[in-house]
């Protein structure tokens, strides 16, 4: 089954494809947010760990693998596979779901016969949203789990499992933070979606949405369609690279001659007034380029999250922020814009995180919501195998057709009790 | 006062016989050449002189609905009285405060300094370079259209008078490195132009200090500057000057500043943000193709930033994310609904793009700032800026931002000059003007005649002098329809003037400027001074109702615009009623009514509203139009009528005994209170007999108890009881009100009685007439008469200096004046029906020293104001109450009820 080899090897319609048998997928947990669908979902798979692990590991990262002889459960292998589709082609997702039998994914023991009651947990707006169509078109009905316990419920799960997951990002450099399991809370949450969640994060289980913003991904591809004519986020994202803000925003030295308004620590080239320049009464918006409109929009909104991210920090007095959600995309250049902007606002004293999987904290969350409600007793206890580390940082796209691959996807092998 | 009738008066016949009688002599005066002003030497405050007046630069016109008279060249002659220009250049617009000295012209004559003496008053100051009296003036142009702003200073010769200090105080010829202060990013930018055009140097003052000297200046100077404005509804804060800092100020431009300010010159650049004014205008040009700033703010107006935004109910399906306190209709991300594949720029609406673009800037703003504040624990956060313009919208979600993430315990704050604050900061930058030291009572806030039209829209230069503002009004109600702005109505009545319309409540085609503040001329006066009497001056509150309640608000603009007609044929007549006089009084009338149908519009529009400012608005825009004094020959015949009885009242009231006697005079000041032009029944009761019969029939009807009656406790201190006589007062204010049976018959009577009591009597009257108000300059001439009649008053009079001038006949007083105590008279400061003693004239606030007894009379003093009014002295406040709308509310009586309210001293 092609689900298997998301994100691993990016062109990989056939590898692997039939290692998995498709009634070996289970465990399905959706997050719809209100630009993208991310489904996260469990495939059985006892040999991963000598079939893939070369091929799987690119960067040379050993395996993990955790003993758990002590515990009474059964131990499944398996792989938590990442998948995303654009929300308003919803319809592709249920195609997705249909066509990879996921529909029982509730239920944990797939060999049972199928109840009437498929359940499926899911999180986000869209839960609410679109619940009926599940029902019509899938029969599934969607158990909806609060988004915010599930971004942090994700967040927690990574953090403290897989062993790489956070990292900063400075200069172009990405930099892996351990961190200490016992000195994990509290930190800040920043998911940045269509807009933008700041929670305070205590404990398990234990958080406080503190502070938002409406600027956040949405704007940018918002805005960004209008602007550009891009076709997708991606496009955008890609477009920004090339493009130079200094044509379109307004900088210190555009107002000083040239001049650092060194009074009060502003460099020339600190952005004054995003878009500022756009004001001139010669241009239309066809006279700019639109890489240097992607790239001014996404260090407008990049530099405002970084901002009122450090300020919310700052006030319960937070060591870390972690970012996560789709925005971001392991997208170096708002990584970086985010990080320079902490940096500046703190003055260098707080640093901006990310997450690898930092789109999937709802979906992930919503997945270990299973155990929580005890449903089929599925337990993930421990990710063994950090497989991807390349891959998120590749740009993925958006799972944009039934027919397309899963090659941007990816998967994270597991063991998982079931009691 | 004259007070605010009830019904206006129908026909108005009586009027019309009145203007023909005094056209002949007031034609002969015209024909003196410079018109004769009636305003008293001294400490005017409005220094109307007896050429065009120079306080027009407020007025102006807006260049699109006047292209064919593009910038003029205004006023040569009078540029020696300007001195002082600063400069805020910024991206988008150039922001200019300049300062018109206005000189004290007036004759120091020898009444006056006697007076002065007597009452200790020194001109000098307590500084070593005095504060000038003059304007402030602010205008704006657009930086695109620099050249006019080049056209204007170099038409006003504003260069030439901002030196230094030395050219401050005195006119030197104009030396070759003039130099300017001026602020802003353009500062840099236009240094060459400026000497090239103009010849002048620019003095770049640094922007984050200007803003800051900016704001502090008018929060402490301006007594209702800061505002706060929550869903359309503006609330004016009076800050304690004592506890303004630390504050944060939120400087929002091309980017946004925010500046933790601590004192003067001691502030902190904290933060701020990238997304700004000019990301608004910047994004809104590519998406909206809109051609200016404003265009793109009006066009927000009418926007639904529903179709551009993702609302949380998007999400939700259209329910609350009521977890974390999210509503259905938060945005949850702007422009969130734009990534739809269908839809391209073009399908949006760009009223839609603008609103959900000024909605998302401003969250923002707001949120940032929010966070800034807690962070350093500041309680106040001001907004300011070019952004905000006074834009309803944009205040609205900046404050519904810092309220929503400060859960409401923070309010944002908004400032009436707040796009001035860099132009004043850099105008403090010069030095020994003074006007630093500045306090909040020193200055008095003028909305001349544009005033109602400009908003805060970008205006040109200033109208010059009477006539073009004559015609600008006639052309402005030519082209009536093409301007947004609140039309005077159509002609009606028996002038063909002042209609009045109530304009239609705000609706969705309300523009985006119409609640947006007007900036008035400051008249910076030093010799104003805090009544020194009032018990607490910071609690004090001059205005009894609060015109906050709209159908309080609808009442008296009803009232006054039915007004209008008549005090337009009055005005008209005691000029004269020449063909000019006709087009001033109509100009006038159209004035007058935008300013009512501006100030209807939005109540808040040119500062805290009370009674009190809108009849002075009105005399203001009397004065504005030349008409000096109104009701001059009214006043005049009912003086003399009232003079020829008054011995006989006089004789009357002295063969009482002395109980009776002061109740007749109490009575008698209630009962001449009733004349008073305006209210209908008393122009009935004017037909009907002469003075003395009216004032004896309606002194008959003041039978106690009175409504407010607190006489009898009035009496005890002044009679005492049985074998106790308390010690007189020593010296008494009597805050006067009509002219002529109401000051003569009634409050001249009882001056004579504390006078006979050994009680000094100091009568205070306007400086400026206000209606049929008795003014300080006419005062003298009427007690000089009635002393003619009564050795008491004369020799107080001689001994009070009064009869200096005024006697003519009588010279043998001079021996007996030494046993008299003096009577006197001072000015109030005031030209209005109504008396904020926050604002006095310095001669009162020396007089009051020595006073223990204050009595006002009259509704505009005792009643509009005052009523609640605390002093530290005895204080009795009488006044008959000719309008049953306040009587109701007041003293919960009906008109012609009669108030006499004794405070003792605390």
């Amino acid at each position: 089954m092609e689900a298997r080899c998301s994100g691993i090897e990016r062109n990989s319609e056939d590898g692997g494809s039939k290692a998995l048998a498709p009634d070996e997928i289970s465990h399905l947990a959706l997050d719809i947010g209100g630009t993208l669908i991310k489904l996260v979902y469990f495939s059985r798979n006892d040999s991963w760990s000598v079939d893939d692990k070369g091929a799987k590991s690119p960067k040379g990262d050993s395996p993990l693998r955790v003993s758990c002889s002590n515990l009474d459960y059964p131990i499944l292998y398996g792989r938590i596979h990442f998948a995303k589709f654009e929300t308003i082609k919803v319809n592709e997702c249920l195609d997705f779901i249909r066509s990879k039998k996921l529909l029982h994914g509730g239920c944990w023991h797939h060999e049972a016969p199928v109840s009437d009651k498929n359940v499926i947990k899911a999180t986000g707006g869209g839960a609410y949203k679109f619940a009926d169509l599940f029902k019509e078109n899938l029969g599934l009905n969607l158990d909806k789990e609060d988004e915010m316990d599930c971004l942090v419920s994700g967040a927690n799960f990574l953090l403290k499992a897989v062993h790489h997951e956070a990292f900063t990002y400075v200069d172009g450099q990405k930099e892996f933070v351990q961190i200490d399991h016992n000195d994990l809370y509290p930190y800040l949450l920043v998911n940045i979606g269509s807009g933008v969640s700041m929670l305070k994060v205590d404990g398990d289980g234990k958080f406080e949405r503190v502070s938002g913003t409406n600027v956040g991904g949405g704007t940018f591809w918002g805005l960004g369609r209008l602007l550009t004519k891009c076709k997708s986020f991606d496009e955008l994202l890609e477009l920004s690279h090339q493009g130079n803000n200094r044509v379109i925003d307004m900088l210190v030295g555009d107002i000083y001659g040239g001049m650092d308004y060194s009074k009060f620590g502003l460099a020339s080239t600190t952005i004054a007034s995003s878009f500022g320049k756009a004001i001139s009464e010669n241009k239309e918006l066809e006279d700019y380029r639109p890489e240097d409109v992607a790239r001014s929009l996404l260090r407008m909104i990049s530099n405002n999250i970084g901002q009122i991210s450090y300020l919310n920090a700052l006030r319960f007095g937070l060591k870390r922020i972690f970012f996560g959600g789709f925005f971001i995309r392991g997208h170096a250049y708002t990584m970086d814009t985010i990080s320079v902007a902490v940096n500046f606002w703190s003055k260098g004293e707080a640093k901006a995180m990310f997450l690898r999987h930092e789109g999937f904290l709802g979906a992930l969350g919503a997945f270990m919501s299973y155990e929580k409600n005890n449903y089929d007793g599925l337990m993930v206890h421990q990710l063994v195998e950090q497989v991807s580390t390349s891959a998120s940082y590749s740009g993925d796209k958006i799972h944009s057709s039934l027919a397309g691959d899963l090659n941007d996807s990816e998967s994270i092998g597991c063991s998982v009790y079931t009691t | 006062m004259a007070c605010l009738k009830e019904d206006p008066i129908p026909g108005s016949n009586d009027i019309k016989e009145d203007s023909e009688e005094t056209e002949p002599k007031d034609k002969v005066r015209e024909e003196g050449g410079v018109r004769e002003m009636v305003l008293p030497a001294g400490n005017s405050i409005h220094r109307s002189g007896s050429r065009p007046q120079l306080d027009l630069s407020g007025a102006a016109i807006q260049g699109n609905n006047f292209e064919e008279r593009h910038p003029t060249i205004l006023l040569p002659n009078q540029s020696d009285d300007i001195s002082h220009l600063a400069l805020d250049i910024g991206g988008s617009l150039i922001k200019l405060v300049y300062f018109s000295r206005h000189e004290d012209r007036s004759i120091d004559d020898k009444r006056k300094r006697s007076i002065k003496e007597r009452l200790g008053v020194t001109n000098g100051n307590r500084r070593s370079y005095p504060i000038l009296g003059g304007r402030l003036h602010f205008v704006k142009f657009e930086t695109s259209k620099i050249n006019e702003c080049l056209d204007f200073i170099n038409s006003k010769q504003l260069h030439r008078g901002g030196m230094d200090s030395r050219l401050w105080l005195s006119e030197a010829p104009p030396s070759d490195d003039v130099i300017i202060k001026a602020t802003g990013g353009g500062a840099h930018k236009f240094a060459d132009l400026f000497k090239e055009r103009l010849g002048v140097s620019i003095d770049k003052e640094d922007e984050m200090d200007c803003l800051v000297a900016g704001a502090n200046f008018l929060l402490k100077a301006i007594r209702h500057e800061a505002f706060t404005h929550m869903e359309g509804h503006k609330e004016f804060v009076q800050i304690d000057h004592n506890d303004l800092f630390p504050y944060l100020l939120v400087n929002i431009g091309s980017g946004v500043s925010m500046i933790k300010v601590d004192g003067d010159g001691k502030f902190q650049r904290v933060s701020g943000t990238n997304v700004g004014g000019g990301t608004y205008w910047g994004l809104g040009r590519l998406l909206t193709k809109c051609k200016s700033f404003d265009d793109l703010l009006e066009l927000s107006q009418r926007g639904d930033n529903r179709t551009i935004d993702m609302l949380v109910g998007d999400i939700y399906g259209g329910m609350d994310y009521s977890k974390i306190g999210l509503s259905a209709s938060t945005i949850a991300s702007s422009f969130g609904k734009t990534i739809s594949e269908n839809k391209e720029l073009e399908d949006y609406r760009p009223e839609d793009i603008s609103l959900s673009l000024l909605r998302m800037i401003s969250y923002n703003i707001g949120q940032i700032s929010y966070l800034n504040a807690l962070r350093f624990g500041l309680k106040r956060i001001f907004f300011g800026g070019f952004f905000i313009r006074g834009h309803a919208y944009t205040m609205d979600t900046i404050s519904f931002a810092v309220q929503f993430w400060s859960n409401g315990d923070a309010q944002a704050m908004f400032l009436r000059h707040e796009g001035f604050l860099g132009a004043l900061g850099a105008f403090m930058s010069y030095e020994k003007h003074g006007l630093d030291d500045l306090m909040v009572h020193q200055l008095v806030e003028r909305f001349p005649m544009g005033a109602p039209y400009i908003g805060g829209r970008i205006h040109g230069p200033p109208l010059g002098d009477l006539n073009e503002k004559i015609s600008w009004m006639e052309k402005f109600v030519q082209k009536g329809t093409e301007i947004t702005a609140p039309v005077p109505m159509a002609p009606s009545g028996t002038t063909g003037l002042g209609g009045f319309e109530v304009p239609s409540s705000k609706g969705d085609t309300l523009r985006s400027d119409a609640s947006a503040l007007n900036i008035g001329v400051l008249h910076l006066v030093p010799t104003l001074e805090v009544f020194p009497l009032l018990a607490d001056p910071k609690m004090y509150e001059p205005n009894t109702i609060d015109l906050a309640d709209p159908s309080e608000l609808e009442y008296w603009f009803t009232v006054l615009s039915e007004h209008l007609p008549d005090l337009v044929d009055k005005a008209v007549a005691s000029e004269g009623g020449t063909d000019d006089a006709k087009r001033r009084g109509d100009a006038f009338a159209r004035a007058f009514s935008a300013h009512l149908a501006r100030l209807m519009e939005e109540p808040a529009a040119y500062g805290k509203l009370g009674l009190a400012n809108l009849l002075e608005l009105r005399e203001e825009c009397l004065r504005e139009f030349h008409f000096v004094d109104a009701y001059r020959s009214i006043k005049q015949r009912e003086n003399e009528a009232s003079l020829a009885v008054l011995p006989d009242l006089l004789m009357e009231i002295d063969s009482m005994n002395e109980e009776t006697r002061l109740l007749t005079l109490i009575e008698g000041v209630l009962a001449a209170n009733i004349f008073d032009w305006g209210s209908r029944a008393c122009v009935d009761l004017y037909h009907k007999g002469t003075i003395i019969e009216i004032y004896r029939m309606s002194r008959k009807k003041m039978q106690r108890p009175w409504r407010v009656d607190d006489f009898d406790i009035f009496e005890e201190r002044m009679l005492g009881s049985e074998d106790k006589k308390p010690r007189p007062h020593k010296r008494a204010l009597l805050f006067v009100d009509n002219s002529g049976a109401d000051v003569i018959l009634g409050m001249l009577p009882l001056a004579r009685e504390l006078l006979r009591r050994g009680t000094e009597v100091v009568l205070v009257a306007n400086s400026l007439p206000a209606l049929n108000d008795v003014t300080a300059m006419e005062l003298p001439d009427i007690v000089a008469e009635a002393a003619k009649h009564c050795d008491i008053l004369r020799r107080a009079a001689e001994a009070g200096g009064l009869l200096v001038d005024a006697m003519v006949n009588i010279q043998d007083g001079s021996k007996d004046s030494l046993s008299s105590v003096p009577l006197m008279v001072v000015e109030n400061g005031c030209g209005s029906p109504c008396i904020d003693l926050r604002q006095v004239s310095s001669e009162l606030a020396a007089a009051a020293k020595e006073a223990d007894l204050i009595i006002l009379e009259g509704m505009g003093r005792a009643l509009h104001t005052n009523f609640n009014a605390r002093f530290k002295c005895d204080a009795l406040k009488l006044a008959m109450v000719k309008n049953q709308r306040l009587a109701e509310k007041l003293i919960k009586g009906n008109i012609y009820d009669c108030v006499c309210r004794y405070e003792p001293a605390p």
